[in-house]
């Protein structure tokens, strides 16, 4: 049996793109992993998944708390279709993870490159307002 | 009375200067123009030391140089002799001529920093008598003659510099007032008689007590409360008079501040605002970054909201259809099923149990690892889907707290605008100045208040114990039959005293009526603004009024021109009704009054002049073309100062 996993990564041309985020007010004193997670986010909205060329570290699985762990999973279950099997495999899960993260950073940095400077924020609020009136939630 | 001629030898910058104050038509108004520096200072000094023996009127220039002209030290060998000698020749009012001259003779020394010795003065009078005999008076006598034509105690009235006319009415008025009629009344006499009644009466008393030990004892007790209410006396006036001056200087911080915004208020204000305008900003920054964090923290979860509840609701199908938590151990019958060996007894298991154990194992679908990340997951789960329901509350509030620190900083600069608008145009360091030193006086005038009702209430204990005292030393006194004569003096002198002390208040009081009906007569007379004031008064407590013409008291808002045109009627009331009507000579007359108000004042020099001898000394700042419009053609003489290029000697010359 494969041994755990005790990182998760990036792709390696991934690496200056998150390096660009500490420059945008919504993602300053925010860890990697805290990045790495709504990049996913983004990625999974935007349903872009895109496999790493190369793998670079970016944060130790030991960083990931209950709740992090949870998204994980459920972001895993939902591309799988719901295979619960997928929850015994942590590195197919770890990797779906990755996969929309390198999406998702890309759409980030993108749209921040598109956005004027100190804009960024009010777009994500307004998604976010988008997003949550759409869920209909009493 | 007339100054007909002033003549100075080596005295101070004048080395031989004569000025002759001819009456050329009918103003006897004279001027004499000078540069600051050009010693026109030392013609009102020159006359002062002339008669008097001394110079009030000392410039910092002045100080620095010795009375000996420096021209004529030079000129006298080591150990020679020269002289300084002033005489002013008056008229009198009979027509006949007077002449006072000083001379201070001194030995010159001559090396670095050596000054002349003084060698001594001489003083004498020439005057002539009805059959134009000419007759010399000498010390005492020649002393008694300039009190004939100025009294020294009197002088300040006829001789003074322009800026006294500025300050009469400003600072402690009632006791300049009061000084000035004591002054004037004459009244020495009878206050050396109350004097020397009082000295007497207590001498008496001590005789008295020399007698009896009882009554010394009395005595030494009335003396001692005597002496200390007397005290208390000089106090209360120190502190009245100081309570004057504070009254004034606060009436003028007010008057300088008046339509001035409080610097200091608005100084306190604004600090106050910009380190609000700090706190806030730091607030709203932080509120930013926690609209920030709220919205990368729901950006993060958002949109798993429905991935997340599908999760939710397959764990809980799980659960209830009882598939979770895991009833059998899948691992532990794989291995029993491999093993075909029961791990718990330890027998080998039968082709039966087998069977049961592999059905069993068909039975059931999640393995142990799938179970246990499912249910770890469902309460985080939970949580994340709770949190993503409170997104609005949660960005709201900090949205509304964001509008609230815009406003509020709005609202500060708001006033931070307003502050600035006020304060910008104003010499903000002058206004703070007058801040100060309106407290400073405010808080005087409380300290001087206060003392003068506590010393106020101490000498009332005072005199009632006095009384007390008096009437039991009249009664120890009258006890003794042998003390019966100095009784009856003692009672003699203090009856005197309190009949001279009525005597001196009726003379005061009359001088006072008539200064004040002449200061009344003079002002309204010389007044160029007809209508606006109604009268003048000074009241028993010599407080002068300045009433409107709509009734109200208005000497504290009156232009420096009016003011000082009062203080010049007052000046004139006293010099008629002390009986002297000696010239008058004022150091720059005008140069606190505006230019709107010269060409009145000059009218008024002219008016003055027509019936009393006026010198003005001017610099030429303030001999101002509306001055000169007109003076020049108005006055008798007129001279110009002019210091040499050698700036040890000044000369005069006619206009």
């Amino acid at each position: 049996m494969a041994k755990d996993r005790d990182r998760l990564f990036m792709d390696k041309d991934d690496r200056k793109l998150y390096e660009k985020l500490e420059d945008e007010d919504l993602f300053k004193n925010k860890s990697r992993k805290e990045h790495f997670l709504y990049a996913m986010a983004i990625g999974f909205k935007c349903n872009v998944r895109l496999p790493l060329e190369s793998r670079d570290g970016l944060f130790r699985t030991t960083d990931l708390r209950p709740e992090d762990e949870s998204l994980i999973k459920t972001l895993a279950l939902i591309s799988t279709e719901n295979n619960l099997e997928i929850l015994s495999n942590k590195d197919e899960m770890y990797t779906i993870a990755e996969e929309y993260a390198h999406g998702g950073i890309r759409l980030i940095i993108d749209r921040i490159d598109s956005t004027p400077f100190g804009a960024y924020e009010l777009h994500c609020e307004k998604d976010l307002f988008d997003t949550f009136n759409a869920l209909n939630i009493e | 009375m007339r100054i007909d001629s002033l003549t100075m030898n080596n005295y101070r910058q004048f080395k031989n200067v004569d000025i002759n104050f001819n009456l050329a038509g009918e103003n006897d108004l004279h001027v004499v123009i000078g540069k600051n520096g050009t010693c026109k200072t030392n013609i009102l000094n020159a006359i002062n030391w002339c008669l008097y023996g001394d110079e009030p009127h000392f410039s910092k220039e002045s100080q620095r140089l010795p009375i000996l002209n420096v021209e004529a030290i030079n000129n006298t060998n080591d150990g020679h002799y020269c002289s300084v000698n002033v005489m002013v020749y008056i008229k009198t009012n009979q027509g006949k001529y007077m002449s006072f001259e000083r001379k201070a003779k001194y030995k010159i020394q001559k090396g670095d920093g050596k000054q002349p010795i003084h060698q001594g003065t001489e003083f004498q009078v020439e005057a002539t008598d009805d059959d134009n005999n000419t007759k010399l008076f000498s010390d005492e006598k020649a002393d008694k003659q300039v009190e004939r034509f100025v009294p020294k105690k009197i002088r300040e009235f006829f001789f003074f510099d322009g800026e006294r006319l500025d300050h009469y009415f400003k600072e402690a008025t009632a006791q300049n007032m009061r000084h000035a009629i004591f002054n004037i009344s004459q009244i020495d006499l009878i206050e050396r008689i109350e004097k020397r009644m009082v000295i007497l009466s207590k001498e008496l008393r001590s005789e008295a007590g020399k007698q009896n030990p009882a009554i010394e004892k009395t005595r030494e007790s009335l003396e001692n409360y005597e002496n200390n209410a007397e005290e208390l006396v000089k106090r209360i006036e120190e502190s009245t008079k100081q309570i004057g001056i504070a009254k004034e200087k606060v009436k003028e911080c007010e008057d300088n501040l008046k339509g001035m915004p409080d610097v200091e208020k608005l100084e306190s204000e604004r600090k106050k605002y910009l380190n609000d305008r700090d706190q806030k900003k730091d607030n709203l920054k932080e509120k930013f970054k926690q609209k920030n964090s709220i919205l990368f923290d729901y950006g993060k979860i958002i949109n798993f909201w429905r991935p997340i509840n599908q999760v939710i609701e397959i764990i809980e199908d799980k659960i209830s259809k009882k598939e979770l938590p895991p009833n059998i151990d899948a691992d532990l019958l794989n291995k029993i099923y491999n093993s075909r060996i029961c791990t718990v007894c330890g027998t080998k298991l039968s082709e039966d149990a087998l069977q049961n154990i592999a059905d069993l194992l068909k039975t059931f679908k999640l393995s142990k690892l799938i179970s246990i990340e499912l249910l770890t997951s469902l309460s985080p789960l939970k949580a994340l889907k709770d949190k993503i329901e409170g997104f609005k509350i949660d960005i709201e509030k900090v949205k509304r707290d964001i509008i609230q620190y815009e406003k509020d900083l709005a609202e500060i600069d708001k006033k931070l605008s307003n502050i600035d608008k006020m304060l910008s145009g104003y010499d903000e360091n002058k206004i703070k100045q007058n801040h100060i030193d309106r407290k400073k006086w405010e808080l005087i005038l409380e300290i001087e208040q206060q003392k003068v009702g506590s010393f106020k209430l101490q000498l009332l204990a005072f005199k009632k114990k006095i009384e007390e005292l008096k009437k039991e030393l009249e009664r120890e006194i009258g006890r003794e039959e042998r003390l019966k004569e100095l009784r009856k003096k003692i009672e003699f002198c203090q009856k005197a005293v309190i009949f001279v002390e009525k005597i001196k208040d009726q003379i005061m009081d009359q001088t006072r009526k008539k200064i004040e009906l002449r200061t009344k007569e003079i002002f309204f007379e010389l007044l160029w603004k007809k209508g606006t004031f109604k009268d003048v008064e000074i009241s028993d407590s010599y407080d002068l009024t300045l009433i409107h013409a709509l009734g109200y008291p208005c000497l504290g808002s009156v232009s420096a021109a009016e003011r000082e045109l009062l203080a010049l009627s007052f000046t004139l009331a006293l010099h008629e009704v002390s009986g002297f009507n000696s010239p008058i000579l004022i150091d720059t007359p005008v140069a606190r009054i505006d230019e709107e108000h010269r060409e009145n004042f000059g009218n008024a020099f002219i008016r003055v002049s027509k019936n009393k001898q006026t010198i003005l000394l001017f610099n030429p700042a303030e001999y101002s073309q509306e001055i000169s419009n007109i003076l020049d053609d108005n006055c008798s003489c007129r001279f110009a100062s002019k210091l040499m290029t050698n700036e040890f000697e000044t000369t005069l010359e006619v206009l």
